[in-house]
Order: structure tokens, then sequence, then C-alpha cells
């Protein structure tokens, strides 16, 4: 194991949401509630949830963008939330972000060497031979002609604009890079084109990448270790191959059934007629290669609703309300519980799960299975020393039954 | 032109619902005139999924946009026609076309938050069409629109037909979306990127639901996608389209077992999956502009299987199976998964 180039501890980040004539605090929206990450350096963390789970706020705080309401972010063992002004704009240069919409990320009336020499004008910082030089330089490690330099963003197509945006973020030499869903506005074919060049410069020069993303797939193929997120709360974590092999708590096995795969024996619904057309000798031969259950639907998860709102997040574990293995286990209580969101509604579903679901916050555990088995009772807020993969179910024993194919 | 979908005429009765032949459309640029979609053809047959697959430019909603008479007006349909149980629909006046589709076509579109009126309740927008071509009193229209609330799986629908887009969730959206698609009892519903602002859990609670009521209803479905994964989920047949064309035709299972098409093959190639680690495979270069066509093969800038007659001739719509169609003068080689011959080797084919 190599040493973290970026520990994040605790950290805490609630939006006050004020209301009335005197705009009093009536709230908070708990964007992020109590994470704790460590990134390797030279390594990859991906960081996956749904919209709402606090994943982009998280990356915010992590380049100085936001300020954490508590928590400690340590960047080189430093906590970078006491940072005085000048402290703050060394952070600037260690930790950069790579922006998803590279057609809202860079201003359309700067040229591309303006934009990408910027960060160098910002940080009073001119390379030793000269800006235009190390424009030139930055533009040709990330694939683009420097002879294109004085062109505007509008004259470049979105995989030429993207890698704009990694020139950019790369021109001080940052230790990390902070990419938020830096393909997801890419077409596929220009998408690996751009993954391909994010895992070279990372051999090359050494680069941590805290990589966001809701594509699993994406994530899979550029992560070492990956971190889910529900809720402001960090669910589940560990290396790559653990978790999507591996996963064991139920939002992680919902989100992973619910990734469309490209193999057509894996139907999300049952098909309407036989796929297999008997008259296409291929086809039949497909059928056979991929065995039975051609037409079945495989057994994915679907989650019920939508996440709830992180100003009132369910009490207990965050995703009791949507979990669809709570109300199977053996532990469900007898008095039925009410919905959530609350409605009146008489016809309203009354969902019954266990009590400590609803009543304790589930600390993230070692996964059952590896090293210390039994007693994950007592496990301190972040992730315990040791262990790589991580859980934060009451149930995590139960899961192993549950296993999904994915 | 019947080339590929044929599979489904077996299992059909006589005319597809909707079908589409050697459509083009261009439109009026400032850099000139330009082809957005360039002979395409495709049927649809009732209870059976179509899914058009291709990137951004590649003419996969123009060519649903033409369907549905839906063009902006710097566009025009030069070519071909488009039959909606047998009658062709280009044939009429713009209005005639509207009326027609709108009583048998319905489509939902990408983004529901901009699709939706944000100044008038779900209720009322959910049953416009029914009070402007059925002439339902507002009670009726009201009752009718929390019946489509409950048929797409609203909670609470009697409530929330009072209430505004604003104060729906982006899955319940689109859920609006194709309630309000199915007013008019639709034969054909086109759903063009319906799940792709939505994240993966409501993704699939989506593609669900629509699989559900097609099956139900014996509707036809188009869905329009970028997606190899939901095409893999839910279609029965494909369309792979690139830079206007349609590039392969084929039911859904062999494209992806023996795909007949470069482009179809390097796109499945560079999905990042759960084996890969180490180089993604990647298409090189990018899709080319409209208005700066390559000469021959559209696609072979970018192929990793060209050869000269690729660079000078458009591939012609080959047949490599039963079945299928390739725009690829070596589609035989390529669904074999062979190597086309090296030029200078003679005749092609």
């Amino acid at each position: 194991m190599s040493e973290p180039v970026l520990e994040v501890r605790d950290l805490v980040k609630h939006y006050p949401v004020r209301n009335g004539l005197l705009r009093r605090s009536v709230g908070a929206v708990k964007a992020v509630d109590g994470v704790s990450l460590t990134l390797e350096r030279g390594k990859t963390l991906g960081l996956v949830g749904e919209s709402g789970s606090g994943k982009s706020t998280l990356a915010r705080v992590l380049v100085g963008v936001e300020t954490p309401t508590s928590g400690e972010v340590l960047v080189d063992g430093e906590d970078v939330t006491r940072l005085n002004r000048a402290g703050r704009k060394q952070l600037r240069r260690d930790v950069q972000m790579v922006f998803q919409d590279p057609y809202t990320s860079l201003n359309p009336r700067m040229s591309v060497s303006e934009i990408v020499g910027e960060p160098f004008a910002i940080h009073g910082t001119d390379p030793a031979d000269g800006r235009r030089a190390a424009v030139g330089e930055l533009l040709e490690l990330v694939g683009l002609d420097p002879d294109h330099a004085n062109r505007y963003p509008h004259q470049f197509s979105g995989g030429q604009r993207q890698r704009v945006g990694i020139a950019r973020a790369l021109a001080l030499r940052p230790k990390i890079l902070v990419c938020d869903e830096p393909v997801s506005a890419l077409d596929v074919s220009v998408q690996g084109q751009v993954i391909n060049l994010l895992e070279d410069l990372q051999a090359e020069l050494g680069l941590s990448y805290l990589f966001v993303a809701h594509d699993l797939g994406v994530v899979r193929h550029i992560a070492h270790d990956v971190a889910v997120m529900y809720l402001g709360r960090i669910v589940e974590q560990g290396r790559e191959a653990d978790v999507y092999d591996g996963a064991r708590h139920p939002y992680t096995q919902a989100l992973l059934s619910a990734v469309p795969v490209p193999d057509p024996s894996v139907r999300l619904v049952t098909a309407s007629t036989p796929l297999v057309a008997p008259a296409s000798g291929v086809a039949t031969e497909a059928g056979a290669a991929t065995g039975a259950g051609l037409t079945g639907s495989i057994g994915a998860i679907v989650l019920e609703g939508d996440p709830p709102s992180p100003v009132d997040p369910p009490s207990g574990c965050p995703f009791h309300t949507r979990c669809w293995l709570a109300p199977t286990l053996p532990e469900v209580q007898p008095d039925p519980i009410p919905s959530y969101p609350p409605t009146d509604r008489p016809d309203a579903g009354l969902r019954l799960v266990p009590a400590v679901c609803e009543t304790d916050v589930p600390a993230l555990v070692p996964r059952p299975g590896t090293g210390s088995a039994g007693a994950p009772a007592e496990a301190p807020g972040g992730a315990p020393a040791g262990a790589s993969h991580v859980v934060a179910c009451h149930f995590a024993r139960e899961l192993v039954a549950h296993r999904v194919e994915v | 032109m019947s080339a590929g979908m044929s599979s489904g005429t077996s299992a059909a009765s006589g005319t597809p619902l909707l079908e589409v032949t050697d459509l083009a459309v261009e439109f009026r640029t400032p850099d000139g005139v330009v082809r957005a979609v360039d002979g395409l053809s495709y049927r649809v047959e009732a209870g059976r999924t179509l899914a058009i697959v291709g990137e951004s430019g590649s003419g996969k909603s123009v060519s649903s946009l033409a369907v549905m008479g839906l063009l902006p007006d710097t566009a025009r349909i030069t070519r071909g026609s488009v039959r909606l149980a047998g009658t062709d629909l280009l044939a009429m006046s713009r209005k005639q076309h509207r009326a027609h589709c709108g009583e048998q076509v319905a489509m939902v579109f990408q983004d529901a938050l901009a699709a939706l009126n944000p100044v008038h309740t779900v209720g009322y927008q959910l049953t416009e069409a029914l009070r402007a071509r059925r002439g339902l009193s507002r009670d009726d229209a009201r009752r009718r629109a929390v019946e489509l609330l409950d048929l797409v799986n609203v909670p609470n629908a009697k409530a929330r037909v009072k209430e505004y887009p604003h104060q729906f969730s982006g899955g319940m959206r689109q859920r609006v979306m194709i309630a309000s698609a199915l007013a008019m009892d639709p034969d054909v519903l086109i759903a063009d990127e319906p799940t792709t602002a939505l994240d993966v859990t409501v993704q699939a609670q989506v593609l669900r639901l629509l699989a559900e009521i097609q099956a139900e209803r014996q509707m036809g479905l188009v869905l329009i996608t970028h997606d190899l994964g939901v095409v893999a989920g839910v279609a029965d047949d494909v369309t792979v389209m690139y830079a206007g064309r349609a590039v392969e035709q084929a039911p859904v299972v062999p494209v992806y077992t023996t795909p007949a098409h470069p482009y179809t093959r390097a796109l499945l190639r560079s999905i990042p999956s759960a084996s890969g680690t180490g180089r993604l495979p990647v298409i090189p270069g990018r899709p080319p502009s409209p208005a700066a066509m390559p000469s021959g093969c559209p696609f072979h800038p970018r192929c990793d299987a060209v050869r000269d007659v690729c660079r000078t001739e458009v591939p012609p719509q080959a047949v490599p199976a039963e079945g299928r169609m390739s725009a690829c003068h070596f589609a035989a080689d390529i669904m074999a998964g062979r190597d086309p011959a090296p030029d200078g080797g003679g005749s092609h084919e």
C-alpha cells in the first residue's frame, strides 16, 4: 500500500436553508455528512453515486471552492481547511479540477493559449522558458496540435475541448486532479480517447485522480479504489475488484444491477418475442454461445422511488427507505412504519424494516469474510485501518447470500 | 431498400405500423446545404422495439422529427416516404401530417423539464391533446389525467395532477412525459434518449415501465439512444446510424455477437467493461461534420479495416445474412471476423 496524497476525515458540508423575513436558518441541506476517504499517490479513487448523493459537493470542497462545515482535508499531511489565503492559493496549485462540461467551462472569448496559460498569470509563476513554450508543451502533452493555440474553443470538438480543460488543469503541475464527470458529456467513441489520455498522464506524471462519475463502467475501467456515496455518506468503499465483484451493500448491489450491460442475453425486460431468429444461423449460434435463458429477464434489483431529499434525510440508515433487503430480514419489527416521504394518503405503502435500520446510522465496517470476522460493531467513524473493503450496513453479513451477478 | 429488418416480417401480419423508406433530410445553414439524414429506411412492427443507435450528429433525432412532422423551417425532406399503417405522411400537407401523427404516433423527449411547460399544472398538460382533439370536459380531463399518472406509477396521482413540473423529480417528470405521450393511445411511441438524463436506478425503472406498457398495448417502440447497454437490454431490432446513414441493421443478438460493420464493432469494443483494464480500444478521430463529408464510405477515415475502394466508393447496402444489412464493402468479412483481403488483390467483395 502506497502513501496517501489526500486524506479526508469526517468531512461535513451543510448548506443552511433560510426562510422567512429574517432569513433564519430553518434547516440544512446535508450535502456531505461525515465522509472519510484516502487517495493514494499515483492512484485513482472513483467516487460514484446518483445525483444528489453529494459527490460533486465533495469534489468542490476538495479543490477549495467550498469551505467545509467541519472535518479535515489533508493534502500531503497538511490540513488545508485551516489554511490562510496564501495557503489556499498554494493548495490550488496542488489540487486542480477538470470539469464536466467542456462547452461551458472554457471562456469562449479567450483563445486556447490564453485559457491554458491563465493559471500562470493568476499564480504569477511564469515558467522558465516562457509561457508560450509551456502552453505548447501542455497542448502536446494532451494530444493537441500546439499550432492551434491561437484558436478559440468553438473551433474544437467536445473531446478536444476536454483536452484543453485537462491541459489547463495540468499547467501548474498539480499532484491531484479532481475530475468531476469528465467524460459524461462526450460521445462514446470520444470518451475512450479522453480516458486513455488521463491514464497515460497518470503513468507519465504520477498524478493522483479523484474521479467523480455516475457511469459505473467508466469508473471500473479507470479507478483503483471505489467509494459509493448515498445521501452524503459513503456506504461502501474498497478496491475496484472487491466493490464490483463482491458488492456487499444493498445500495451498491442495486446500483450495479441497474447498469445496462451491452449483452443482449441479459435482458432488462422480458423479451416480447423470442430473441433468436430461427432462420439465421448466426443468431442461433450466438444463442447457443450465451446459453439458455435468452428470453428471460435477469434478476435485476429495481429500486422503488427516488433518493430522499438531503434536507430531511431518513433517520438511521439513509438507505432504509428504499432498501430492498431490509423488509426481507427476519429482524423486521411487527409495527408498520409509515412510508417515506410521509403522506397522509391512506394507501401509502407500509414498509417493514428492522428497527435498527431506522434508528442507528450504520458505521463503515470491514466486509464480513475479510479478516476480523465477528465483532464489527465498534468501528470508529472512518474506515478502520487495515480493512480495504468496508460496508455501512447493519446486515452486511446477510448480504453475502444475496450477491448479484453483474 | 428491403434490406435488413426482415426478421420481424414473418411474425407480423402484412403492413408494419411505421415504415420509413429512403428518407433524406437537408438543412439550410450559413455554410450551405447540409445533409443530416441520407437514405434511412426502417420499419416498426406492433409490440416490437427498434433501437436507433448513433452518436451526436448521426441524424438519429432528426429522422424522428421528420417522422413526426416537427422539423424546423430550415430543414427539408428531399426524398423518401414515411408510411404510417400504409398511409404516406410525407404526401400530406404539414397540417394533415401532424394531425395524423398526433393520433397514432407519440414522442417522448430527452429533457422532460424543457419539454414540459413550467406554468401549467401537470394535469393540464397531460390532457391538453385530449381536450383539443377529443373535446373532453374539464372534469373528464382531470379524471383521465389521474388515470394516466396512475398508469405510469406516479404515487398519489390524485394530488399530483395539481402540481407543477418543478415539483417533480427527474424520474417522475419523465413518467409524466410518458403519460402524456400515452394520452392519445398511440400505436407507435418514439422515445428520444428517454433515460439519458436520469440516474441508473431511475433509468431502470423508466425502461421497465416503457417495456411493460408496450407489451400490454402492443405498441411499436422506437428507442433512440447512444447507450449500447440500454439497447441490449430492451431492443428487438437495431439500426446503427453514422453520419446520417444506417450503417447496420439487424436483430439485437447478432449485432452484439457478430457485428457486420466496422463502426458497430468499434463502438462495442470501446465500451469500458468489467474485464477492461489496460488501454481502452478507441475509435480514432471524430465523426465527420455533415458539411465536410469524406468521399466514399463516410466511416473510412476512422475505420480499422479500410481498403482503397472505401475511399472512393460509397458502399452499397449489403445483406451479409438473412435479416441483416451492413453498409460496408466488406460486410461478410467483418461479420465473419476476418480481415478484408489486402489491396492489390483485384476485385473487392
